[in-house]
């Protein structure tokens, strides 16, 4: 039995595809470890065929693994009890064109077996305001606009009110204000104690969203841990501004270390220079990711991935 | 096996709200009316060739819905992505399967009864003498559109659409055919056609066996213990298909 505090746990995920052209295999995961904890918003991040997509239909098992174990709530496999448990916004959101928006999410609601029939009508309009589509409910979502299935596709996840959501580029093809409410639907659903997991390309949005990361580079993990210890321990930089003797204008400097900036206050002061201000400055997640992208340390088969 | 319904109920509806089922029923719609015309003209032979032509247009209209839409009824899921929300719901792949299946089914059994009230009504008005093989007749049809149903979903397994519907319509023709095949299998003198032809006719669903349609046309009768046996045979075929089907679709990967 492990932790009852993750909701997921996955060991060794591995998964190569042979390529459909050539018949070469194409390691898409390598062996990925990491978990979700219960009741919090996780990030899910890595660059173009990281392997994020990869890793969601795995856990799922809408493709299969080479190699790897999941464990859901506490229990290995996914069973039918954890998939009542999950709600799912795959990628590209296509549904079934043919039925109107409060079918749509009548249907899933049903085939959840979670919500009582009385309840479901209630619940189907609720979540058609809360998405911003109750003008559109009765409108087949063949006439409905990408935005407009992104969001009917968030209700559909959260329909069955799951414990663990994940959702895969949740905001994408979004405008402003539908990424905003996006972001409000992902903290009000956090805050009512469901875990969500969601991929996505927005750095800013996911620095402010996500109390923790999970991060792939070319079908390995770099980092699973809280966001703040990835922004302080890689992020910090520190600002020194000083004026030479003689001159009035101020000069700074950007250094990443507390040792580098004490040296450069030393030899400073010894050329008679005056320290006017030195200040931490926190790097955003998208500096960080950058500098993590290009750092040789991340490449794959680093040790330390996957601890 | 409620979620089976849940699928099933939604697949009815996605057919039924399908522009092709319509072009179909128009096509069924025309032969029965083209059958009337036929009746028209009043010879007591012409009520039966429109009794004949009714049926043939009944059973044909049934075999392109199940051949045609059967081919494409899990594809099309594949293909538009729909299968990713849903299998992540908790259904196992055996419920998706047999869910499609239902739900095609039902449409097939609305189309077949209701053409079947058409026929019946226009019938009725040239004095055409009813019997309980009517209903059979219609029965029978109902039981090669469901195996052939299957047959679809078989092939529409691990083949691309366009190729499902081609070795579906073959199996619908050597299914046909597979009843003269006895007579030439004892007729022929070649060790290598008997040996091939006997095999064609294990794997070949026998679909001469739930033809009826002339039993009411011209008032034969049929024993219902030869229903029954078709009856448990079709069924046996069907299990068999859904079977194979999801043991293929079980580990298929969608990406
Ligand atoms: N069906 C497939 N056949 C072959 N290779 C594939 C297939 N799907 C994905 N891949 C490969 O697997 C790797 C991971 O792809 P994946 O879609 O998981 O990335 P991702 O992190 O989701 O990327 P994105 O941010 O662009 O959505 C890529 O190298 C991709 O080329
Ligand atoms: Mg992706």
């Amino acid at each position: 039995m492990t932790s009852s505090e993750n909701v997921l746990e996955v060991r060794g995920l591995r998964k190569s595809y042979r390529s459909p052209m050539t018949r070469k295999k194409v390691e898409a995961l390598k062996g990925v470890s990491f978990n979700i904890q219960a009741g919090t918003i996780t990030g899910f991040l890595g660059a173009n065929g990281a392997g994020k997509t990869t890793s969601i239909k795995c856990l799922l098992e809408l493709a299969f693994a080479d190699a790897g174990e999941t464990v859901w709530f506490g229990k290995t496999g996914l069973s039918n009890e954890a998939k009542s448990k999950i709600g799912f916004l795959p990628e590209r959101p296509y549904f079934y064109e043919y039925l109107t928006g409060s079918e749509f999410l009548r249907f899933y609601g049903q085939i959840s077996g979670r919500i009582a029939p009385r309840d479901l009508e209630t619940r189907v309009k609720q979540l058609l305001e809360r998405v911003g589509l109750s003008h559109a409910g009765e409108r087949p979502l063949r006439g409905y606009s990408k935005g407009m299935l992104q969001r009917i596709g968030i209700a559909q996840a959260l329909i069955h009110r799951p414990e663990f959501v994940i959702l895969d580029e949740p905001m994408t093809g979004l405008d402003p204000d539908g990424r905003h409410e996006v972001r409000e639907i992902i903290q009000e659903v956090a805050a009512q104690g469901t875990a969500v997991f969601f991929s996505s390309h927005l750095l800013p949005d996911a620095e402010s969203l996500c109390e923790r990361l999970v991060i792939l580079k070319k079908g390995e993990l770099i980092f699973n841990g809280r966001t703040d210890a990835l922004l302080s321990d890689l992020a910090q930089t520190w600002q020194l501004i000083w004026t030479a003797p003689g001159e009035s204008g101020v000069k700074q400097l950007e250094l990443s270390s507390l040792a580098e900036v004490q040296q450069r206050i030393d030899g400073l002061r010894k050329a008679g220079c005056e320290i006017r201000n030195v200040s931490m400055k926190r790097a955003s997640l998208e500096e960080v990711f950058v500098r993590m992208a290009f750092d040789p340390k991340n490449e794959p088969s680093s040790p330390e991935a996957g601890r | 096996m409620n979620a089976i319904f849940v699928i099933a109920k939604n697949t009815f509806r996605e057919v039924i709200r399908d522009r092709i089922l319509y072009s179909l029923v128009v096509f069924a719609l025309l032969l029965v009316l083209l059958s009337l015309a036929l009746g028209q003209l009043s010879f007591d032979e012409n009520i039966r060739l429109s009794a004949n032509f009714g049926f043939t247009g009944i059973h044909i209209s049934a075999m392109a819905l199940a051949v045609f839409i059967g081919s494409t009824l899990v594809a099309k899921e594949i293909e538009k992505q729909t299968i990713l929300t849903l299998l992540a719901r908790p259904i196992s792949r055996a419920q998706f399967i047999m869910g499609k299946a239902l739900g095609l089914m039902a449409v097939v059994n609305v189309v077949v009864l209701s053409l079947g009230l058409i026929l019946s009504v226009f019938l009725y008005f040239l004095n055409f003498n009813f019997q309980f093989e009517f209903l059979i007749a219609l029965v029978g049809i109902l039981f090669e559109a469901a195996i052939l149903l299957s047959v679809a979903l078989f092939f529409g397994s691990f083949a691309r659409p366009i190729m499902t519907v081609v070795f579906t319509v073959a199996v619908f023709l050597l299914g046909h055919w597979v009843e003269s095949l006895g007579y030439f299998i004892k007729r022929s003198e070649s060790e290598f056609f008997k040996v091939t032809a006997t095999a064609v006719q294990y794997v070949i669903p026998d679909l001469e066996r739930m033809n009826w349609r002339s039993a009411p046309v011209y008032a034969v009768s049929v024993p219902l213990a030869e229903v029954a046996k078709a009856a448990g045979w079709t069924l046996g075929w069907i299990m068999f298909l859904v079977a194979a089907t999801v043991l293929i679709f079980r580990r298929r990967d969608f990406v």
